[in-house]
This record gives structure tokens, sequence and C-alpha cells, in this order.
């Protein structure tokens, strides 16, 4: 084998081999995102299955299952941030915690007032999607 | 052409449910402040930004819904400070010339429905 040839080869296979590392790290970058939208799925169903379970008018406020429900969220929300591998997304998990922080505050006010009004639900779970759809790029 | 003569009339825009309502507001002291609110939602809500018309029309909606007594008003203050979060990341990510606009459209827009129009409407029920 000549220099020319040696030196051909030597930069093929590097070339070859930075492909093969930007391809891989594509692949991980789509697998890591796309378990990173399931998860986010799986709080928004979380989310607003509580909306639904809390917000109805003329409801028994019941406190021991309103803040047991709350505490599961809290833990659902801290393990999915700290499992997150898909790093740019932690901020958008916190500010779907803090979203979620909120509407358990203003559920627990109003229900144990027993003021939740007829449409709260419908409109508190509208806003919800609309935070989730914006944390999914939608 | 015979079209090209005649003088060209605004077309009047359709009044809306909380139109109708925000017209009958008879107190001078408030009159003026009414009709900012409704220019500025027309002005929303006719906006080239979907996320600015969106705001207007999700506003106006739920003023109805004050209106109607579907939701209270710390219900509707609960969603105006919701709005107003997720605007202000959008308000941010303008170019500094179009931010002064889209935050009289949106944030000033929110606030006055809030402070003033939300008020009116639950006081003339």
């Amino acid at each position: 084998m000549n220099l020319n040839t040696a030196k051909n080869f030597i930069v093929r296979n590097a070339f070859l081999c930075a492909a093969a590392i930007v391809m891989t790290s594509c692949g991980t970058a789509t697998i890591n995102k796309t378990g990173s939208d399931a998860q986010i799925e799986g709080l928004r169903s979380f989310h607003l299955a509580f909306i639904d379970e809390f917000a109805v008018p003329r409801k028994r406020f019941n406190a021991a299952a309103f803040e047991a429900r709350v505490n599961e969220g809290n833990t659902k929300f801290q393990q999915t941030i700290a499992n997150e591998k898909f790093t740019a997304r932690r901020p958008v998990l916190i500010d779907l915690k803090a979203q979620f922080d909120a509407d358990a505050a203003h559920l627990r006010s109003k229900a144990s007032h027993g003021k939740v009004t007829p449409a709260l639900a419908t409109e508190m779970k509208k806003d919800v999607n609309k935070i989730y759809d914006h944390a999914l790029g939608r | 052409m015979p079209s090209d003569d005649k003088p060209k009339r605004k077309k009047p825009r359709k009044k809306s449910e909380l139109d109708s309502a925000l017209d009958q507001v008879g107190d001078e002291s408030v009159v003026a402040a009414t009709k900012e609110f409704q220019d500025l939602l027309a002005q929303a809500k006719g906006d080239t930004t979907e996320l600015i018309r969106q705001n207007a029309e999700e506003l106006e909606r739920r003023l109805i819904l004050l209106k109607q007594r579907k939701i209270d008003k710390e219900d509707f203050d609960y969603f105006v400070e919701n709005q107003k979060r997720d605007l202000r990341v959008f308000i941010d990510s303008q170019p500094a010339q179009a931010q002064e606009r889209a935050e009289k459209l949106t944030l000033h827009l929110l606030g006055m429905a809030a402070t003033k129009i939300a008020p009116l409407l639950l006081a003339m029920i």
C-alpha cells in the first residue's frame, strides 16, 4: 500500500466513523424524545382526570381524597422530572408541574367552599390541553 | 366602471353577544373604557398573529361565560393569570419593535377585561 492509498483509507474510515456517530446520536435523541413525549402525555392524562374528579359542581368535597390525589400528582411530576433524559425538556416539565400546582390550589379553594361553577372543568381542561400542546411543540 | 364611482362604505362589524351587552352601558364614566376595550378586542381578533387572535377569541368567550354565570370572577381571574403567563413567553420572543403592540393586544387587553369589563358585566346581571 503506498502512502496516498493509506491516507485515503484513514480519511475514509474516519469519515464513516463520524457519520455513524452522528446517525446513532440522532437515533438516540429520537428515541429519547419519543419516550419523553409519552411521559408528557401520561402527565396530561393524569392532570385532566384530576380536574374531572374534583371540578364537579355540588359534589361534596373529600379533603383526604383530594390531598391523596395531589400527592400522587406531585410524585408523578417529580419522578418524571428526575428521570427525564432529554435535558431540554426539564424546564418544560417544571412549567407543567407549576400549572398542576396552580390548578390544585384553585380547585382546592373552589371545591372546599362548594363554589365549583358549571363550566370550570371544561375551561380548566382547555387551558391544560393548551399548555401540554405547547410543551410538546404543537 | 360604474361600481368604482360609488363611494366605498366600510362594512359595519357584526355585533357579538359581548358587544351587545357592553353597548347597554349607560354610565358616562365607563363608556370610554368600554369603547376602548371593544376597539382593542376587535383589533386583536383581526390580527394576523394566531396567538393574539386566539387570546382575544378566548377572552371574549370567557367574558360571555362570566356574564352567563357559568364561571365566576374568581375563575375568570384565574384564567386571565394563566393566559398572561403563557403570553409573556410569546411576547418576550417577539422582536423589540413588535413587543409593544403585542403587549397592548394581549396583556393590556386581559388586564382591562379583568379590572374594568368583568366587574361591569357582573354589575349588569
